[in-house]
């Protein structure tokens, strides 16, 4: 599928929201990686993610009246996201964490970023302590640190001040460092 | 400035990937926001070396399938989602159509009964009836008595008798050669007997005719009529020899009837 590389994603989910659902087809191009991720490191589930990413597409067509050009594109394709995996978590309870070999069958296709051993393990430790924040430190995490959101644009999708996203982020990535130094210390005792 | 803004900055610090002047002046201050800042950033960056898992292929066949689908049975209920996008979807707003729809509907009713609607009702009307009167006049002439006396049923149906019609009548009752004509004209005209000229016709016909049938009807037309200016012909009838006896008896018995009335 050739990508309309002219039009921006507002200008297409403009024509989707007139009733030209072809155009959904380049919003999928564009976005179903990100999202995809996004789902990913929220769940750490290739299957799931996966789920969720073919509904977000489908709830942008569900909900294209519903589209306006005020936040923009991306804040409003995230909106649905956390909505669609809202409704997931209440369906089914995705208690269990990631396991780590599902980070290392993830890497298996970059093995130059696992080179050094000890760094390797070190990642998996990471992982498994982002794994471990409580949800709403993960999803700012994630969309912060993973999808390349700026802080202004998380505040217009989980609806808050950018200072306190700003200061909700550090106080995340300082839980995560609190995991990750309780976790190193496990595997070296 | 605060530890609190300082944390501030350093998230910002995080993703701009350069720490602001006056949080570096912070850090050089406070060794507590400075170990934070070094530990942070430093995971900051490591959670960058987690890789990035892709999708499956199966994911976008799956999203295309679904794609093609939705738009092919769109555009098979184009049209009626269409028309259902002009019909609103709140109740309110449905009954207020259903309500203004009757109003316009009764109005233009009402105003078509008064006005324009009547007056094409009577002109119609007034065309039906000059064209029964020309039937009924083209009937009258035709030689076959059956149709002179369809004409003439056909006058008796008639609501309101022109000139010519009543005309037409009294010729036939005057001239026509069947009996049963004239009796059926005499008949027809027992609608106008309020007119005088009418009954001054009817009764200076009673010396013409010669059937006692229809000298009787028309004896009985004027005695109904209580047309006292036929008392003179009918007192010459009651003398003439001539007349069947019964018709004299008739003509007696009118006159008597038209003397009793006052």
């Amino acid at each position: 599928m050739n990508v309309q590389v002219n039009r921006t994603d507002h200008e297409l989910m403009t024509a989707v929201a007139r009733g030209n659902l072809a155009g959904m087809s380049d919003i999928y191009q564009r976005r179903h990686r990100a999202l995809f991720r996004f789902f990913f490191r929220l769940t750490g589930r290739q299957t799931v993610a996966e789920d969720l990413t073919h509904e977000v597409f489908l709830r942008m067509i569900r909900y294209r009246h519903t589209y306006q050009a005020g936040d923009g594109f991306e804040a409003w394709m995230y909106r649905i996201a956390r909505n669609a995996f809202a409704d997931q978590m209440k369906k089914h309870r995705l208690e269990t964490p990631a396991e780590e070999g599902q980070l290392e069958l993830v890497a298996s296709n970059r093995a130059s970023a696992f080179d050094d051993m000890s760094k390797q393990q070190d990642l998996a430790t990471l992982y498994r302590a982002l794994r471990q924040l409580p949800e709403e430190k993960l999803e700012l995490i994630v969309m912060s640190r993973f999808q390349n959101l700026t802080y202004e644009q998380i505040g217009q999708i989980v609806g808050c001040e950018t200072g306190t996203v700003k200061v909700r982020v550090f106080r995340a990535m300082k839980e995560i460092g609190k995991i990750f130094g309780e976790l190193r210390k496990e595997k070296a005792s | 400035m605060t530890c609190g803004r300082a944390k501030e900055l350093m998230a910002t610090a995080w993703a701009t990937g350069e720490p602001d002047i006056d949080l570096r002046a912070h850090l050089t201050t406070c060794s507590e926001c400075a170990g934070e800042m070094a530990q942070l950033s430093l995971l900051w960056e490591r959670l960058g070396d987690i890789p990035a898992p892709e999708p499956s292929a199966a994911l976008t066949a799956r999203w295309e399938s679904s794609l093609e689908s939705m738009i092919s049975a769109r555009r098979g209920t184009s049209w009626r989602f269409s028309l259902s996008a002009l019909w609103p979807q709140r109740p309110v707003w449905q009954v207020s159509i259903a309500l203004t729809c009757l109003a316009v509907g009764l109005v233009v009713g009402s105003l078509q009964s008064r006005g324009g609607g009547t007056s094409e009702i009577a002109q119609l009307r007034e065309e039906v009836a000059s064209t029964k009167q020309l039937v009924a006049l083209s009937l009258l002439q035709q030689q076959s008595a059956t149709e002179r006396l369809r004409g003439v049923d056909y006058t008796a149906k008639m609501p309101a008798m022109e000139p010519d019609v009543i005309s037409a009548l009294v010729q036939a009752v005057n001239r026509d050669p069947n009996v049963n004509v004239r009796l059926a004209a005499i008949e027809a005209l027992t609608k106008v007997s309020s007119d005088p000229g009418v009954r001054r016709s009817l009764v200076s016909s009673l010396t013409t005719q010669d059937s006692p049938m229809v000298q009787a009807a028309l004896i009985d037309y004027v005695m109904d009529a209580r047309d006292k200016d036929a008392m003179g012909v009918l007192k010459d009838l009651t003398s003439r020899q001539d007349l069947n006896p019964l018709v004299r008896q008739r003509a007696d018995m009118a006159v008597q009837r038209l003397t009793e009335y006052k």
